[in-house]
């Protein structure tokens, strides 16, 4: 069973890169939920997140060839395609500076009242998009140290400095072999 | 402690994102079964074309501005602009909450579910040029988006048709979309081969919206047919920065 699925994977991704787009939809369909989450912190906007999963779908299948790597480099490769087509959303909607803001704002109908976590909301909501972003796929979606540093396209090291110095900004006496 | 950290960032994390739209895998397999797969060129000679663009466009520049300084512009005259404005000066940023975003579905127009739907645009260009054309589904609703890269067109007429076959504006023949209901959208003062190269025949998976296929773009009117699986209510309004069309067809 095990080895009809890894002899599938590899065909799968021979069609996409020849052009099958259910080959590819296959493929990254189990990436869309990450990829959204991703997008959504990002943005601070579901629709919006929505809409740049898409664009990005698009671009990863267009520039399929230019992946390094099998399948398993799938996955940090797509999902920096997701973080650059949120940078380019807000580059585009000039609204930074406003949806910042409402990552505040929103969540204040729906949470617990806990002093600890309203300052932590507070913390995240005056972090930017890309210091969120190490934060988001260290924490959230609990990617390995390496696969954050190849979704950054940065070193190790400085993966995890980048995760360090945005969770200290969130809690200041957080220590670097917590992150760890 | 970290495990209490990390619980707390996911609980915010989770809040700001919720979940998904279940539409939303539907939709990327949609999409990109509208696009194209990569070519498969070699990158250098993409680099090397671009280059040599560039050193061209350069070394105009540079015999451009020798000639000129050739034919009569003085010492200590003031530096002229450039012959070639941006054609897309920087909006002023305003701190008030942007038209960019989607705004929230309270302050969108209703759904109406019979007869027209007209807007007019604001501050239109004599021509409002389109420059990118999607779809997308979401929870109560199949979305059109027409983006245009100058302004809002002069006005919109939005309708239903009688069924899905539509004429087409220039040739005369008639086409027949998928579905049973049909819209159709008309836009005044607009051009659609200019500046945009997408398909113009799209055919989409969602529950209602099944196909948008353009039938007109002459002397500036452009005209695009919906195949609907029902007949369906709709709303059709602007979002600006860019100026979008925005076609909402319900689907629920």
């Amino acid at each position: 069973m095990m080895s009809a699925v890894m002899e599938q994977r590899p065909s799968a991704m021979q069609r996409a890169i020849e052009g099958d787009a259910d080959s590819f939809a296959m493929l990254i369909d189990p990436l869309l939920n990450p990829a959204y989450r991703l997008a959504a912190v990002m943005l601070s906007d579901r629709m919006a997140a929505e809409d740049a999963v898409q664009e990005a779908s698009v671009k990863a299948w267009r520039n399929l060839r230019q992946l390094r790597g099998d399948e398993s480099a799938l996955r940090a490769w797509f999902l920096s395609i997701v973080a650059n087509e949120c940078r380019m959303t807000r580059r585009r909607r000039w609204w930074s500076v406003v949806k910042s803001a409402d990552v505040e704002s929103d969540r204040r109908t729906d949470a617990p009242s806990q002093e600890a976590v309203t300052d932590l909301r507070r913390a995240l909501a005056r972090l930017s998009p890309d210091e969120r972003l190490p934060l988001v796929l260290y924490f959230y979606l609990d990617l390995p140290l390496d696969e954050v540093a190849r979704t950054l396209r940065v070193s190790p090291s400085a993966a995890k400095s980048r995760i360090y110095r945005a969770a200290r900004r969130l809690r200041a006496d957080l220590t670097l072999e917590e992150v760890s | 402690m970290s495990q209490n950290f990390r619980r707390d960032l996911n609980r915010e994390f989770d809040a700001i994102s919720g979940s998904p739209s279940p539409a939303l895998s539907a939709r990327v397999r949609s999409a990109l079964a509208q696009g194209r797969p990569a070519r498969t060129g070699p990158f250098w000679m993409a680099g090397l074309a671009a280059g040599l663009i560039a050193a061209i466009v350069v070394g105009v520049l540079v015999v451009a501005s020798f000639n000129r300084h050739q034919t009569g512009a003085l010492p200590g005259t003031a530096p002229t602009p450039s012959a070639t404005p941006s054609s897309n000066p920087s909006p002023s940023f305003t701190p008030s909450p942007s038209p960019a975003q989607t705004p929230p579905d309270s302050n969108l127009p209703a759904f109406i579910c019979a007869g027209p739907v007209s807007l007019a645009g604001a501050q239109s260009p004599a021509v409002a040029f389109v420059d990118a054309v999607r779809t997308g589904t979401h929870t109560g609703y199949d979305r059109v988006t027409i983006e245009f890269n100058n302004g809002e067109p002069g006005s919109v007429d939005m309708s239903q048709h009688n069924g899905t076959t539509f004429t087409q504006g220039a040739s005369g023949q008639q086409v027949t979309l998928n579905g049973i209901a049909g819209l159709l959208v008309i836009i005044h003062g607009a051009d659609e081969h200019t500046a945009y190269s997408g398909s113009t025949d799209i055919k989409t998976v969602y529950s209602v919206l099944l196909e948008l296929r353009q039938v007109e773009d002459f002397e500036g009117t452009v005209q695009w047919g919906l195949g609907l699986s029902k007949s369906a209510c709709y709303r059709a309004f602007y979002l600006a920065n860019p100026a979008r069309l925005v076609i909402d067809i319900q689907n629920s």
